[in-house]
């Protein structure tokens, strides 16, 4: 049962984590508090759903021309509608939520409410550790390891990384380096979108296709994020790890007890916030001192 | 003229912090701009840097004040005020905050590394050879190159500032305040940093509170005071002059 947990928790929070790691990004750079986050997920779960089927094309070329799409979507959203209302928080968090829900609605009028499927693209599975695992399963995993380690050596190696964690900490400094503030702010936009698009194409073949299937994510990436700390990267990886894991051990060691994962997930983060309410990794701002 | 700044007036909503003041520096010199708190000193050097622009261009939209911004700051030539800030930093000239205000969360060579961005197309030799220079001038980073800097101490973090500034080819520093807060044995040492910095061909305006350390550096000083220049000269004009000296420099 453990090897289970250890597998399935592993699929679940690496899917989390590249979302929530996307959504602390533009969080952290340009303060956008991005509620139609994962309906970037969303769009490119869709793209890769239609690419395959009326296009016909490979599911790497579907995959590409998700993330590419998503990308270009999230941009025209920053610079658009976001971008525009960005001094208000509040009005970034209702114009985004609002782009979710039209879309939820988009999504509905042109298809219609019922579930779709992506095919795996690799079948079969694989003994390991004595349980049987899907190659799919192995995919995602090892494609958020890998999506992971590549944003960390984006943001620590190189002057790209440096600027964005630049404007994340001091936005008004960093223009005195010579950093484009708005262009960075904008850059960091297309990365969060990429990141969505690509947890997309990762889990697209596990999770159903419907016109609300944005809003557990978020939920769910919005507790981790919270719970590592708002703004922190490294902080939101280990709170999807917490939520993913507490999902699956409630999963597999309550039989019948799938419809509680939420709620128990959601409590985990409760009951961290109540003893650290800056979250696990979030900064505690410190009185300016001479 | 190297920089000139003329006329220049700022208003937050309706308060006048800046009241058409000019100056300018030439190029090599070491200038200092002394004055009372509150005599828009920072602003001043904030609105050089294009962070007073900046600052509007944010708030735009906010029920915060509105910010006026006129006059002219003519750096080589061109105008400045025209300019977002970070194309003023990418022709050399870089302000060098009040308490350094170094990116906490990076360590002191991620500072500099951001520091050296304008550098990107130069190349690895171009960044090391930065690197060279500043650790050459302040070794004590060099030894703290690995630490966080929200961790350093107040004169480290007016020094990384300095380096960080020094990174790029900076051509005209504005240090804002440099000393504020320091021990006088790390002030003195930060003053010797600074004439050292100046000695390698780098223009400074000065903006300090400790007027003894200021004009001894500097080759001109001016005074502001509520927003306007009310003296300039030489140091030893200033200190001779009873008026400037007890009003205005309170020594």
């Amino acid at each position: 049962m453990l090897e289970r947990i250890l597998i399935n928790g592993l699929v679940i929070s690496g899917t989390y984590a590249v979302l929530a790691v996307g959504f602390s990004l533009i969080f952290g750079v340009a303060k956008i508090f991005n509620m139609a986050h994962t309906v970037l997920y969303m769009a490119a779960s869709y793209i890769i759903f239609f690419s395959l089927n009326s296009l016909g094309i490979h599911y790497v070329f579907a995959s590409a021309l998700a993330i590419l799409l998503t990308i270009i979507f999230g941009i025209l959203c920053y610079k658009f509608l976001f971008d525009r209302v960005k001094v208000h928080e509040t009005a970034v968090m209702i114009i985004s939520i609002s782009v979710a829900i039209i879309c939820q609605e988009l999504v509905l009028m042109t298809l219609d409410g019922s579930y779709r499927g992506v095919p795996s693209f690799i079948v079969g599975s694989k003994e390991l550790m004595g349980v049987s695992v899907l190659y799919q399963h192995m995919f995602v995993v090892l494609g958020c390891i890998i999506t992971l380690i590549g944003l960390w050596i984006l943001l620590t190696k190189t002057f790209l990384g440096k600027a964005i964690r630049a404007v994340a900490q001091d936005q008004e400094i960093a223009n005195l380096m010579g950093i484009d503030v708005s262009r960075v702010c904008l850059i960091a936009m297309g990365i969060s979108a990429g990141l969505a698009a690509i947890a997309a194409v990762l889990s697209a073949p596990l999770e159903p296709l419907y016109p609300a299937m944005w809003l557990q994510p978020l939920i769910l990436i919005l507790a981790a994020v919270v719970l590592g700390g708002l703004g922190s990267i490294k902080g939101s990886v280990y709170g999807a790890l917490i939520l993913g894991f507490t999902e699956t051990i409630v999963i597999t060691v309550i039989p019948g007890g799938s419809f509680l994962r939420g709620a128990v997930s959601l409590l985990a983060m409760v009951i961290v916030l109540i003893f650290r309410p800056e979250g696990l990794f979030g900064v505690v701002f410190e009185e300016e001192t001479l | 003229m190297y920089l000139a700044i003329n006329d220049l007036t700022v208003l937050y909503d309706r308060a006048m912090v800046l009241n058409g003041v000019s100056l300018n520096v030439a190029e090599g010199e070491l200038v200092s701009l002394v004055g009372p708190n509150g005599a828009g000193k920072s602003t001043l050097l904030r609105a050089a840097a294009g962070l007073v622009s900046w600052e509007k261009e944010t708030l735009k939209g906010t029920t915060s004040g509105k910010i006026t911004l006129t006059g002219s700051v003519i750096f080589e030539g061109n105008e400045m005020l025209d300019l977002p800030a970070h194309k003023i930093a990418q022709r050399g000239l870089i302000l060098c905050p009040e308490r350094g205000r170094p990116f906490r969360e990076m360590t002191v060579m991620e500072n500099l590394e951001a520091g050296a961005y304008l550098l990107k197309k130069d190349g690895k030799a171009a960044i090391n050879e930065a690197l060279d220079k500043v650790f050459s001038l302040f070794p004590v980073l060099k030894n703290r190159r690995n630490q966080v800097s929200g961790t350093l101490s107040g004169g480290e973090r007016t020094m990384l500032s300095i380096a960080r500034s020094l990174m790029s080819k900076a051509k005209l520093l504005l240090i804002d305040e440099p000393s504020v807060g320091l021990a006088p044995m790390v002030k003195k040492e930060l003053f010797a940093r600074i004439s050292e910095v100046h000695g390698l061909g780098i223009t400074i305006l000065l903006i300090e509170q400790d007027i003894s350390f200021a004009f001894e550096l500097a080759s001109r000083n001016y005074v502001l005071s509520r927003g306007k220049i009310i003296a300039e000269g030489k140091s030893e004009e200033l200190l001779n002059d009873e008026i400037i000296r007890e009003t205005y420099l309170g020594m």
